[in-house]
């Protein structure tokens, strides 16, 4: 369906071309088809006398006379209208059908043959070239008959075509260009004529080979051009979804996958390799991000188009280019670019990976995307590992990377989750045995959810006790149903739900046709007068409801998307992958005696004795020794992993320096038992992937190699840029300096709505910033950071989102916005065992494994006695929900429009609300008006508040303060978050999930 | 529009069985669920809701600062998730639905396929007692009294309490209720009864038991269309067979039934993504598919 909506944008727009010129020639005669033939053969005989004349160089003057009597020729050759009986004892092959009058003396004089022959006999100069072509995209377009069925047109055609094959001038390629997409046009239409091509040779190899290679090299152009040129490569792509000899000449005899793979590496490289971020809150690129970066949308249309191609081709094409796409783009660039050392390359390479995700629809290319990020090792380590490890970083690329987990938790991806965290989880190490079968209990009375809301901090809860309102207001019927069934009058009323009333006057004003709009709890639809900052703020205490409503909808909606999925995840299946090792093992870093079990990981890992097998703490490094014995294993925190043995740090090290050996000995090692798939040919570089490429060309006439040529060029241009990046230099982690705390911009950005007190902040002492320098973070990935070996562990991931959210109080709001995000995007996930991790209060853990209610606990005491210390938190805190509102009210008025607005709209648009977002928003039922209100009072605040900068060290604590602050409310509300969603859990529909 | 709605019309339909063809429309399972939604069931026949709530200023309940201001969530979603449960174990020919005014009170039918009371179509009502779930067992009534030895001859009230001696958080669910209810019909138990003469009979002559059950099932069937003994909007009403509404309608849960999937493809435009194999828990692990030719 897809493939016809590519069509049908296609074809009006060959028709649309056509129309201006044909108006610009003399209109076609409309005779009876013998004097049409007449006049044809008129126009011939002065053509002839010209071309016959042998010997000498033809005169400006014939040139002209040939030019305008082949230009009538050809009109009527258009104009040609097969007859009714044709002559059937014609000996050519593809003669069986009836052609017109005009077209049997064509070919009968092979005509167009000789005419072409005498241009190139002569000064074939390129305006005669564009000349040539125009005519033949005028035949083509608007023949009434066809004809490239015909050698007498198709053989000419193609000997042009081979002509032209040389790059050119720009007039040239368009023509050459629109012609080519004409004849995919004319081919689309007519199938059949796919076949002849593939017979008809050429001195260059069979004509749909010409036809490919010369347009290949316009895959990647910009403008109308490339445009074209996509759009007819993708109509031969479609007829190959149907046609297996089309696709397998398409696989073995072009290059239409290499190149348009590997092209993206070299537009890759010429991305800025740093974005210029606006805004303090930047994580992702929208695409009024990059829609005005010329080389970012030139890749996304490569992209797009790769992912077209996937759409419509034939599962050959589509398999060749995936794995193309693998080891042409994915492993020798991508890999390397995430691993630049600069944090600005690494900012904008994880931003353009994030949206290389979010753009991919087709299911084939997102596989090879996550199956790059989660199995592909590079310096040893996955890129998923890597990429955990940076949420541990300073503020702008944890950002980006949270932004980044967020895409990769909304595709609700079984591989991603089990990598993630599942398999950590699986073999149940991190509950107490006794607890195994709770796993799959659900806590239908809420506990959790008090829980949860127990945590809000003393000093965030509203002073003011309510009134008792609800019940006075209880219509007399609503008690009816509760009398005793036995007796017609009802007993005295019985509070029974309490709420129950103002929940369904919430529902009453809220038809189903309101359900998608974000509506304030408080104030009456319709009424007039928004409410004061006072009330809104007050609106934060009682949006309870707002939470459980979208705990429900992501839930269902999560539920519902992983019923794909292989396995429930209860504990019970799949079962953990080794019983029989030692109990609590995670299933992580092997041990030599269970290596061979296999580990879900690219093959690298499995060999046993692998040569350098010591990255695996478990394995080779030295025994444990934690780091910070205080703290838990998975609630690290700071970039120091607690519980990793010291030693991995320097095997680390060690291993990153021979990098270069580290390539081959994988190929090496890739014949361990579970390596990849088979097709996954390891291509070690891209180097070596051109090589064979090009090895595969049977002396190839300059015009097929040029484009190769030029993409191995580039390619290698970007090999060497990547050595020079610093891959197989020193570690990373001590050439880097480290970042300043915060950007510029960030900073900015705060002191512009500061709201805060000047004489609280003069203490003078630095802002008790945690360590977290990037450096560390680069040296020591939580990947290898494994625990003891017999300790539970719960993963890597878990264990940075832990200790990011421990740390909330000093976190910026930003981070705190995507981390609390991320956090509830993970507790929707319906699995039991993800499930019950995070929000099964009642289970035991082992003592070494931290829950995720002892870490917000932890918050919560850091909060009140931040509160203790600071005399006018409460003010403080009003402010900061007042400026949050405010700001909410903004993003949400830009909302609709600032999502991207790529293939999965949908999914991100709901996953781009960070858990606090939203809800800070209901008020906008106007975007102008809420702007309005919005800019009003940042203004407010900017002009009240604003205050000079102090020396550095003031300025810090008062941003230690703001960053309290803006999480006592942000903490507030993300309790609330994962109450709701700890309630919305027990009461999903089991036909979700069924 | 909003997918639960259509899939809880699933659920039922799912369940429904030809001789149930008579209800209309008001089985609708999931008043609570579209609460949850803050919304209103969009099928209720005879159901336009009759009070609608005057001024909705009035949801001040959660201004105080404590969690406790929660607590009715907890109570309206653990009934909620009882409700689920009760959708869970599909119980054969018993539907609830409970009230539009109290999630306390639920409204239900039996029917009954075999047995002595074959062709019994029994309304009841479930009354949760407030302090649930550590109070006592829920209360269930039948709106007649039907001729058993364990329903009370005057109330109508079941003896639920037999059973549930105590009720336990965790361990009693509203289901063991319904489906208590269920067997009771099949497999008669006249110790102690409610109803002596009905035991009486049923130990000493059962020709006679089975007349008066048949009685009691037909009076109960001419009632079938009298209306509710309650009057909620979320009651349960039986109406005779018209083609106009009741046709496009089982026309719609006969041809949903063929296709939820694509129903709730429509409806929810996500989907998930594995390449596990099943039993396996590596990534990626899945077989590709062979190529086609």
């Amino acid at each position: 369906m897809e493939r016809m909506s590519w069509l049908s944008k296609l074809t009006p727009r060959a028709g649309g071309q056509r129309a201006p010129r044909s108006a610009s020639l003399q209109p076609p005669v409309t005779a009876d088809p013998e004097t049409c033939l007449m006049v044809f053969k008129n126009h011939w005989a002065q053509v002839l006398r010209i071309l016959e004349r042998r010997g000498s160089k033809p005169a400006p003057d014939d040139l002209s006379a040939v030019r305008n009597n082949t230009y009538q020729m050809l009109n009527l050759l258009a104009e040609d209208r097969p007859c009714g009986d044709g002559d059937k004892d014609r000996s050519q092959g593809d003669g069986d059908m009836a052609c017109g009058p005009i077209l049997e003396f064509v070919a009968a004089e092979n005509l167009l043959e000789r005419l072409l022959c005498w241009h190139l006999q002569g000064d074939f100069t390129e305006e005669r070239k564009v000349e040539q072509l125009k005519l033949y995209e005028m035949l083509i377009s608007q023949a009434r008959q066809p004809l490239l069925r015909h050698k007498p047109v198709l053989t000419p055609l193609l000997r042009l075509l081979s002509v032209c094959a040389e790059p050119a001038s720009a007039p040239l390629e368009n023509s050459l260009v629109l012609l080519l997409n004409q004849l995919c046009v004319s081919v689309a239409r007519e199938p059949a004529i796919l076949e002849l091509f593939f017979h008809s040779h050429t001195d260059q190899g069979p004509a749909n080979l010409i036809i490919f290679s010369l347009l290949i090299p316009f895959i990647h152009h910009e403008g109308a051009r490339g445009q074209q040129a996509r759009d007819a490569l993708l109509l031969i792509m479609a007829m190959s979804a149907s046609n297996r000899a089309v696709a397998q000449s398409i696989t073995d005899n072009s290059y239409f996958c290499p190149v348009l793979a590997t092209g993206l590496s070299a537009l890759y490289s010429s991305l800025p390799r740093k974005i210029e971020v606006r805004g303090d809150d930047w994580h992702f690129l929208r695409r009024e991000d990059w829609i005005g970066v010329s080389s970012l949308v030139l890749f996304m249309n490569s992209l797009e188009f790769c992912n077209a191609v996937i759409q419509v081709a034939h599962p050959l094409v589509q398999k060749q280019l995936v794995d193309y796409v693998h080891n042409g783009f994915l492993v020798p660039v991508m890999g390397p670019a995430l691993h630049k050392t600069s944090v600005e390359e690494m900012i904008a390479s994880t931003a353009y990976l994030d949206l290389f995700l979010r753009s991919v629809s087709e299911t084939a290319l997102l596989k090879t995307f996550l199956r790059f990020v989660l199995l592909h090792r590079h310096d040893n380590m996955t890129i998923l590992d890597t990429l955990v490890g940076r949420i541990n970083s300073n503020s702008r690329l944890c950002m980006v990377s949270l932004s980044l987990f967020r895409t990769l938790l909304s595709l609700n991806c079984e591989d991603v989750m089990l990598q993630l965290v599942l398999r950590y989880l699986l073999p149940c190490s991190h509950v107490m045995l006794s607890q195994k079968r709770a796993v799959r209990d659900l806590d239908i009375y809420g506990k959790t959810a008090a829980k949860f809301l127990s945590l809000i901090p003393r000093c965030c809860r509203p002073e003011s006790p309510p009134l008792p309102r609800d019940r006075e207001e209880e219509p007399p019927s609503r008690a009816r149903g509760h009398g005793s069934p036995g007796g017609d009058a009802p007993a005295a009323p019985k509070p029974s739900t309490p709420s129950r009333l103002s929940f369904f006057m919430r529902q009453a004003s809220a038809g189903p046709a309101e359900a998608a709009v974000p509506r304030s709890p408080g104030p009456p639809a319709g009424s007039p007068s928004r409410p004061g900052p006072r009330d809104e703020v007050a609106e934060l205490d009682r949006n309870y409801l707002e939470y459980l409503r979208d705990a429900r909808h992501s839930i269902d909606r999560c539920a519902w998307a992983c019923r794909v999925w292989s396995a429930p995840y209860d504990g019970e299946d799949p079962r953990a992958p080794d019983p029989d090792g030692p109990p609590g093992r995670p299933p992580g870093p092997p041990t030599p005696r269970t290596k061979k079990r296999g580990l879900p990981e690219e093959g690298a890992r499995e060999a046993p004795g692998g040569p350098l097998g010591g990255d695996e703490p478990g394995a080779g490094g030295p025994g444990p020794e934690p780091r910070d014995g205080g703290t838990l294993v998975n609630g690290a925190h700071g970039a120091a992993e607690p519980g990793r043995p010291e030693g991995d740090v320097v095997v680390k090290k060690v291993r990153r320096s021979p990098q270069g050996e580290g390539e081959g000995g994988r190929g090496a090692r890739n014949g361990a038992p579970r390596a990849q798939p088979p097709g996954w040919e390891p291509l070690p570089s891209v180097d070596s992937l051109l090589e064979e490429l090009l090895a595969r060309v049977p002396a190839e006439p300059p015009g097929a190699g040029v484009s190769i040529e030029t993409f191995t060029e580039e390619l290698r241009e970007i090999e060497a840029e990547m050595q020079n990046g610093g891959v197989g230099g020193a570690p990373a982690a001590s050439t880097e300096p480290p970042e300043p705390p915060l950007s510029h911009e960030e900073e900015e950005a705060f002191a512009s709505f500061a709201t805060l007190p000047e004489g609280d902040a003069g203490t003078g002492r630095a802002p008790p910033r945690p360590p977290d320098p990037l450096a560390q973070v680069v040296a020591s990935p939580p990947r290898a950071v494994g625990p003891p070996p017999s300790q539970p562990f719960t993963g890597p991931f878990v264990s940075v989102l832990f200790g990011k959210l421990e740390n909330m109080p000093h976190n910026s709001l930003y981070v705190n916005f995507l981390l609390t995000g991320l956090v509830a995007q993970l507790a929707c996930y319906p699995q039991p065992l993800l499930r019950s991790f995070l929000l099964n209060t009642n289970m035991v853990f082992q003592p070494s494994v931290k829950s995720l209610l002892q870490v917000l606990g932890s918050v919560k005491n850091k909060i009140e006695s931040f509160a203790a210390s600071q005399e006018d938190f409460p003010a403080l805190l009003f402010k900061a929900k007042k400026y949050l509102i405010a700001r909410g009210r903004l993003d949400w008025a830009e909302g609709p429009g600032a999502v991207p607005a790529l293939r999965r709209t949908d999914t991100l648009a709901r996953s781009r609300k960070p858990s606090l977002g939203e809800l800070l928003l209901r008020h906008a039922n106007s975007p102008t008006r809420a702007r309005h209100a919005a800019q009003l009072a940042l203004q407010g605040l900017r002009d009240g508040g604003l205050h000079p900068l102090g020396p550095p060290a003031r300025h810090g604590e008062a941003l230690r303060v703001r960053n309290a602050v803006y999480c006592a409310v942000i903490f507030s509300e993300f309790l609330k978050e994962l109450a709701a969603i700890a309630q919305a859990h027990a009461v999903t529909s089991p036909f979700l999930t069924e | 529009m909003n997918p639960f709605w259509s899939m809880s019309t699933g659920s039922v339909r799912k369940r429904s069985d030809t001789e149930e063809k008579t209800l209309s429309g008001d089985l609708r399972t999931s008043p609570l669920r579209a609460s949850a939604k803050k919304q209103l069931p969009s099928i209720p026949k005879n159901a336009v809701p009759i009070t609608k709530p005057a001024s909705p200023a009035t949801s001040s309940q959660s201004t105080n600062g404590t969690h406790a201001s929660y607590g009715p969530f907890y109570l309206e979603y653990s009934l909620l998730a009882e409700f689920t449960l009760v959708v869970k174990q599909k119980l054969p020919g018993v539907y609830v639905q409970p009230s539009y005014r109290s999630a306390l009170m639920w409204f239900g039918v039996i029917f009954i396929r075999h047995g002595l009371y074959q062709d019994g179509v029994f309304k009841f009502t479930v009354y949760i007692p407030d302090n649930y779930p550590d109070g006592d067992c829920p209360r269930l009534v039948f709106d007649l009294p039907v001729f058993h030895p364990l329903v009370d001859p005057l109330s109508g009230e079941l003896d639920v309490k037999r059973a549930f001696a105590k009720w336990r958080r965790n361990h009693n669910h509203i289901w063991q209720v319904l489906m208590y209810a269920r067997r009771v019909f099949y497999k008669i138990d006249t110790t102690s009864p409610l109803n002596p003469e009905a035991a009486v009979l049923y130990e000493k002559d059962v020709q006679l038991f089975k007349s008066k059950v048949v009685d009691s099932v037909k009076l109960c069937s001419s009632h079938l269309f009298d209306q509710p003994k309650i009057e909620d909007p979320y009651a349960i009403i039986f109406s005779p067979w018209n083609p106009a509404i009741h046709d496009e309608a089982r026309e719609k849960m006969l041809t949903q039934k063929k296709k939820p999937e694509d129903q709730h493809c429509k409806s929810m435009h996500v989907s998930g993504l594995s390449w596990v194999k099943p039993g396996s828990v590596q990534p990626f692990s899945k077989e590709e598919k062979t190529m086609p030719t």
